[in-house]
């Protein structure tokens, strides 16, 4: 099929934030996280646990808490003192409220999503009100000495249970008054220290589980302040803490990394008295669990490794499948990195700044695997810091790499670059036409003579870019039938005809360029788009969704190519199917139309459609056997079922010549470079792709130990 | 190490428990007529049977008013009746249902008696104050007969008897003037031999005691200078006596002296418990005081004091020991004592320690003792353990306050009845044994309970509860030390199953026994084999059966190993039978089980090399063509290995060949039949080693590969080619 040449580039820095604290909705159907940079995401876990929000973090505003209240409002609480409530459709962070007791390290909804309590510094805990537009200021409730570092409420909202250091205290919602004040460190010899509560619960039954730096779960009776069960889980602090709903499973992450299953058992079987039991130790991570969520169905934890875990409940699952499976993910479902392919440059984002690189060259050329001597190496161009405490929401190089944007909550910057010999100048554009900001998504068109801008309610800004430096707003793009989800996905055609946009609703609008026009919607498909791209000769549509489903929608035609048709009435590998990190950017090789390019985090794929498309009366299973029959098959042969094997490339290399051609099929899947972060066809032979291996990074992160926060 | 244990009062201050004044002591103990069970006689009137355990009376006879027992009542432990004598000379025997003394049998002696010593196997022997010995039975026959008077004016101190092989030895010390004289009799060939004690200046003996060892008496001598001085006496041969007729002196040497921390203790009473520890009654003098009286265990190897107990009521100054328990009179109440004694050697340490060595331990006593040799080993081997085990279970039930005990049978209990029970109760005790929950003293149980089975099974060598030993080694997980005789038991029954199994299992077994094993499984025949059950798991994988036909063998293996053994062979012109010796089992499937059970077990070269020598030279090849064939299998794999659970590894083989070859190798060297495995052999080792070079260079080679490509992954940037098909 050809030859690429590859340039590998591991000097992308990338260090993902870790994970400081997990919301599940109360329907189990997404999962809000937010990382200690202050991000927010969300996790669509309809949509095959896809990242379908993020708002980029700011400086000032640490998230400790987040908290989903009526319905399906988030909230956020932090050490800035603010309560502040994400617009999950604008992907933005509405103007904070002032708790009034200082930095908040806590804040729960109630059973009915109407209220709010914070834990203060201050030793207060106070109630907000939700009210549609906001929050409003209730009550104070008893304050006590000690920063109130976890809360919980009953399921009935009558009490609030506040864990602070050394105590934890049961607060009547009613009256406001402190019940109960529990001394958690009176059984320990080891008194002289602190014992941080870090988390608590209280259960309808009237029992609290509090978590402590001792590393200790227990389970009290708050009424007569009696320890009920004590297990000492870990050698070291028991960090977070999350209740099943149903009140009979617990989940508890630990400072060693390690997650801990506690699970309320009849102590003989059929019997009617029932303990907690410690029964599943988990090792996922290798740094603080900081967070932990439990949804109905699976166990949930986040740690200061960046990572997220969502290891589903055996028991809970219907039957050994794909949806049993262990999901990890460590870097994002969205693009960091954007490519000049005429001028060689990547430019990657970071949370605060900008790198441009340029890629190196060499003049030999080699056979398969071989590593070809650089006759230049990658040079660092510049590192463009980004001026304020807010982070950058997205970036863009344009393809001959002159122009170079950014932009972050409140600001929108363009850049000229300009290479002279060896030094590189960048000249911000001035005047550049006020929008509402925060951009989502920047795309440069392929001529480099227009930049098309994401925004929000579905609308798309057209910028003109003018030599020498200068930038002219043309036209903005707006869906006929109105949109509240901001665009995160843009793909313009190569002849500058056509774009596609992606909403945060998934639909895919698009629009004529020539005369500004919307053009028409891609049928819905129920899934988060993960990916787009117009092919450059057929501008046909390419869609990839986040269930790992493929589509090519013809632009012209506004239909669904007969390609498209003929995967999917014969349905996609079950292998394919079964990948967990989505498809993150799609490119096309111009020598080669038939050639569909992507990759996730763990593959790059190229897809021959020559060998897919063309033949029919193949019956449901059509693809599945061109996929592993030898193409052309002369003998066609029947395949046993699903488990036919989907062979990547260094498998079939392996094999002997005859039976690779029998083994041949369409997806020509590479998996030599993980974890992959990017990849993209220079030319038409020459693909870059930028790994981060996970050591890499992990080396960056503190040491693993106890976070010393304070008190500890 | 010795201890003191816990303590009970057998009897309370009775009627006769404090006799007045009298010549001699007012108490005698004797062993009874079974275990857990002693005699007390007291002076003048009555005999009582006691069960230990139980902490009471079973019987008791007494003599009419105006009668005294003038000698303590014994045992006869062949006919378990009861010898007594009263007023001297008349002699009264009964048995366990008489219960008036007066109906039972009498015989008036025409001497004074001296004493009665019963012996298990050698029935009773009657000494006389004349020093005559009789045996009951020639007694019996003529109760009337003349005794003759040995010993003029000397009265006798103490006497004891002892079985040396089948015959009783009878030996007395007699005083007369301040000078000890030392008498060894053999009633049986009616021989007497008279040693004078050398004198030790002012200090005169106060107590004996004595026990035989290997042709030798050695008698132990309590003097009054606080010291206790051995003796030794050989038993002299039957010739030799006709020359011998002057009067021997007897040198003494001396063993221990009775100090503590500079205090002497005044000794009146000795005992010794095992060839390094003796038990002294005695009193401290105290500065201004009383002295205060004690019980005292000494380790005369180490010449230290190992424990000690106060007895400040006073005491009789006699004391009796049977079955690891010490009897005194304490007040006025005979007192049990019970003790531990573990010799204190480096081998028991360590668990190696020889059952020949543990049957040294004898026991011989008061000067008014007699007790059997036999029958003091077994009875101590088992109270041990017995009381170890039980002391701990009381204390753990103690604890718990639960009688967890009823119902069951204490392990005492049960280890006293696999003494005799019949093999069914034997095995329906245990099956309840090992049906209980597993308690962390439970293996120490087991332990006791296959050290009384194999103890019953060396005295009787008819009893062998075959499935149960194996049963037990198979669940249990025991060791060597644990139970020092089965093995020894097993290879006496040639239970090749149960040796597979210990061999399999044990972990410390020594190498003396491993070398046993191995030579027993060599020379056993293989059709003899067929019809024993062996475990084969660890042979029936690579071991061909069929191969075994030597017709078939020589056509199929004509291809040579390898390429360079062929080459070898041909240069060589080696005969095609010798080429068949790698390559087909030389010995049957069940051997084949067997000695891999011995290549499996953990032994160390230096202690295994000095057997292996004594490998007969023929059974030495047959090992030698086996290890070969395993080696040659091995060899066959990639991975060097055997299939098979519990198959040799390659370094098990390496290492019993080596072994096998440096013990042997003059031998193999002069032997013609084991010429052409030899050379055989070294080709093969040659080849191989040749093979493995050529493997570490290729493998050196993979890792320098490897490395490189390490190297590239850590580069940040790099441009490969890529190419997609």
């Amino acid at each position: 099929m050809g030859e690429f040449e590859v340039h590998r580039v591991r000097f992308f820095g990338l260090v993902p934030a870790g994970v400081r604290c997990l919301a599940c909705h109360p329907r189990g159907t997404r999962l809000a996280l937010a990382r200690t940079d202050g991000a927010v995401e969300v996790y669509n876990f309809a949509a095959n646990y896809f990242q379908e929000k993020v708002i980029p973090g700011h400086e000032a505003r640490s998230v400790e808490s987040l908290c989903w209240a009526a319905g399906d409002r988030l909230f956020g609480a932090g050490l800035g003192g603010d309560i502040t409530e994400y617009d999950l459709s604008g992907l933005s962070a509405a103007r904070g409220v002032d708790g009034g007791g200082g930095p908040i390290w806590s804040m729960v909804a109630n059973g009915t999503g109407t209220q709010l309590a914070i834990g203060c510094e201050d030793g207060s805990v106070k109630i907000f009100q939700v009210v549609p537009g906001g929050i409003q200021f209730e009550r104070n409730l008893d304050r006590r000495k000690g920063r109130v570092l976890c809360l919980s409420w009953h399921p009935s909202d009558t009490h609030i249970v506040a864990g602070s250091i050394d105590f934890f205290r049961v607060i009547d919602v009613t009256s406001g008054q402190t019940v109960q004040r529990i001394m958690v460190n009176y059984h320990m010899e080891k008194a002289k220290r602190e014992c941080v509560v870090w988390a608590i619960a209280l259960l309808s039954s009237g029992t609290v589980v509090s978590a402590d730096s001792f590393g200790r779960v227990q389970f009290w009776d708050w009424e007569q302040g009696t320890l009920a069960e004590s297990h000492t889980v870990s050698t070291s602090a028991v960090l977070s803490l999350a209740v099943a709903q149903k009140e009979d499973s617990i989940i508890v992450g630990t400072s060693t990394g390690a997650t801990y299953h506690l699970q309320l058992l009849p102590v003989r079987l059929g019997g009617l008295e029932k303990r907690w039991v410690r029964t599943k130790p988990f090792q996922f991570h290798s740094h603080d669990v900081r967070a932990v969520a439990h949804s109905p169905t699976a166990l949930i934890s986040g740690g200061l490794d960046a990572q997220l875990v969502i290891r589903p409940l055996m028991e809970k699952v219907q039957k050994k499948s794909y949806d049993a499976a262990l999901r990890k993910f460590t870097f994002p479902h969205r693009r960091l990195v954007s490519c000049a392919r005429k001028a060689r440059l990547l430019l990657f984002q970071f949370s605060q700044y900008l790198e441009l690189w340029r890629l190196g060259s060499t003049e030999e050329t080699g056979k398969d695997g071989e590593v070809l001597p650089l006759c230049r190496m990658p040079e660092h161009l510049v590192q463009l810091k980004s001026k304020g405490p807010e982070h950058i929401y997205c970036s863009c190089v344009s393809p001959c790499g002159t122009w170079l944007g950014y932009s972050t909550a409140s600001r929108f910057q363009l850049y000229r670059v300009r290479c002279d010999g060896d030094g590189v100048s960048l000249r911000k554009v001035p005047k550049v036409p006020k929008l509402l900001p925060p951009a989502y998504q920047l795309q440069f068109s392929a001529d480099s003579e227009s930049l098309f801008v994401a925004s929000t309610r579905g609308s798309v800004h057209v910028f003109q870019l003018l030599e020498p430096g200068g930038c002219k707003h043309l036209h903005t793009l707006r869906p006929p039938s109105g949109c509240s989800e901001a665009v995160y996905l843009l793909a313009p055609s190569a002849d500058g005809h056509w774009l596609a946009a992606v909403s945060g609703d998934w639909a895919i609008h698009i629009y004529n360029l020539k005369c500004f026009k919307h053009h028409c919607v891609v049928p819905t498909y129920d899934c988060a788009v993960s990916a787009i791209a117009i092919h450059p000769s057929t501008n046909n549509l390419v869609i990839a969704y986040s269930d790992q489903q493929l589509f090519e929608f013809s632009i012209p035609e506004k239909q669904y190519t007969s390609w498209s048709r003929a995967v999917q009435s014969r349905g996609l590998h079950r292998a394919w199917l079964e990948r967990d990190s989505p498809i993150t950017h799609i490119t096309f090789n111009p020598k080669n139309p038939s050639h569909i390019l992507l990759h996730d985090t763990y593959l790059l794929c190229v897809l021959d459609k020559s060998l897919v498309s063309g033949r029919e009366g193949w019956g449901c299973r059509g693809l599945l056997q061109s996929l592993t029959r030898a193409v052309p098959a002369p003998l066609p042969q029947p395949l046993p079922d699903d488990s036919a094997l989907l062979m990547n490339q260094s498998t079939l290399k392996q094999l002997p010549e005859t039976a690779r051609k029998r083994q041949l099929h369409a997806f020509k899947i590479c998996k030599k470079f993980q974890p992959l972060l990017f990849m993209d066809l220079l030319d038409k032979n020459c693909l870059v792709v930028v790994e981060r291996p996970i050591m890499d990074f992990k080396t960056q992160l503190p040491l693993p130990v106890q976070q010393k926060k304070f008190g500890t | 190490m010795a201890a003191l244990c816990e303590s009970f009062t057998l009897r309370g201050p009775g009627p006769g428990g404090g006799s007045g004044p009298g010549p001699g002591p007012g108490l005698c103990l004797e062993p009874g007529p079974g275990s857990d069970l002693v005699l007390l006689t007291e002076r003048g009137r009555a005999a009582t049977l006691f069960k230990i355990s139980d902490q009471k009376p079973l019987g008791c006879w007494s003599v009419k008013h105006g009668q005294i027992l003038t000698c303590p009542v014994v045992c006869n432990f062949e006919t378990h009746e009861y010898i007594a004598v009263h007023d001297d000379k008349v002699l009264r025997i009964w048995k366990n249902e008489d219960m008036n003394l007066d109906k039972a049998f009498k015989a008036t002696l025409s001497a004074d008696v001296y004493r009665i010593h019963s012996l298990p196997q050698g029935g009773a022997l009657v000494l006389f104050r004349g020093g005559a010995v009789r045996t009951l039975d020639v007694l019996l026959e003529a109760p009337q007969q003349e005794i003759e008077n040995l010993i003029s004016a000397e009265a006798i101190r103490w006497s004891g008897a002892f079985m040396e092989g089948q015959q009783p030895v009878l030996i007395f010390t007699t005083e007369k003037d301040r000078n000890f004289f030392v008498y060894v009799q053999k009633p049986k060939l009616g021989n007497l031999h008279k040693y004078k004690l050398e004198q030790q200046g002012s200090a005169k003996p106060l107590c004996f005691t004595a026990h035989i060892t290997n042709q030798t008496v050695t008698l132990l001598c309590l003097y009054s200078n606080n010291s206790v001085y051995q003796v030794l006496i050989p038993l002299q041969q039957d010739t030799e006596e006709e020359e011998e007729k002057e009067e021997e002196i007897l040198s003494k040497s001396l063993l221990l002296n009775l100090s503590v921390s500079g205090a002497v203790l005044k000794g009146t009473s000795l005992v010794v418990l095992d060839k390094d520890h003796i038990a002294v009654l005695g009193s401290l003098p105290e500065p201004g005081k009383k002295p205060k009286e004690c019980l005292t265990i000494w380790n005369t190897k180490f010449q230290t004091l190992q424990t000690s107990k106060e007895l400040p009521l006073g005491t009789s100054g006699q004391l009796w020991c049977y079955e690891e328990k010490f009897f005194l009179i304490h007040g006025k109440v005979l007192t049990v004592i019970m003790y531990k004694c573990e010799t204190s050697s480096l081998a028991a340490a360590v668990g190696k320690l020889k059952d020949s060595q543990t049957l040294d331990v004898s026991s011989f006593v008061n000067w008014n003792t007699l007790e059997d040799e036999e029958l003091v080993v077994s009875f101590q081997s088992q109270e041990s353990v017995a009381l170890k085990a039980e002391a701990r279970m009381s204390l753990r039930s103690n604890r718990s306050t639960v009688a967890g005990q009823s119902g069951t049978l204490s392990v005492g209990q049960l280890l006293l009845r696999l003494k005799d029970a019949s093999n069914y109760v034997v095995e329906t005790e245990l099956k309840k044994l090992m049906a209980k929950a597993p308690t962390p003293d439970l293996q120490a149980t087991i332990g006791c309970v296959v050290t009384a089975l194999t103890d019953r099974c060396k005295r009787n060598p008819k009893f062998y509860p075959q499935n149960l030993l194996q049963e037990i080694v198979e669940t249990r997980d025991l060791s060597y030390s644990l139970c020092p005789d089965l093995m020894a038991v097993a290879l006496e029954q040639k239970d090749l199953h149960l040796l597979q199994m210990c061999l399999e299992r044990f972990p410390d077994i020594p190498e003396e026994i491993t070398y046993a094993c191995l030579k027993a499984f060599l020379s056993v025949s293989e059709d003899h084999l067929k019809s024993v059950d062996v475990n084969l798991d660890s042979a029936i994988c690579y071991v061909d059966v069929e191969l075994n036909d030597m017709e078939v063998k020589t056509e199929i293996l004509e291809n040579g190993f390898s390429e360079e053994m062929d080459q070898d062979m041909c240069d060589t012109k080696i005969p095609k039978e010798s080429r068949s010796v790698g390559e087909s089992c030389p010995v049957g499937l069940q051997k084949a089980a067997l000695l891999n059970a011995v290549l499996h077990s953990a032994y160390t070269e230096t202690f295994l090399l000095p057997h292996l020598k004594n490998l007969p030279a023929q059974q030495a090849i047959l090992f030698l063509r086996y290890l070969y064939y395993l080696y040659v299998k091995c060899s066959e794999k990639v991975n060097t290995t055997l299939p098979g659970i519990r198959s040799p590894t390659i370094n098990q083989i390496m290492d019993w060949m080596c072994l096998l070859l440096d013990a042997q190798f003059t031998v193999m060297v002069m032997l013609p039949e084991a010429k052409d495995l030899l050379s055989n052999l070294h080709k093969f080792v040659r080849a191989q080693v040749r093979f493995y070079s050529e493997l570490n260079k290729i493998e050196g080679s993979l890792r320098e590969l490897q490395r490189l490509n390490h190297l590239r992954e850590s580069q940040t940037y790099s441009i490969e080619v890529l190419e997609i098909i």
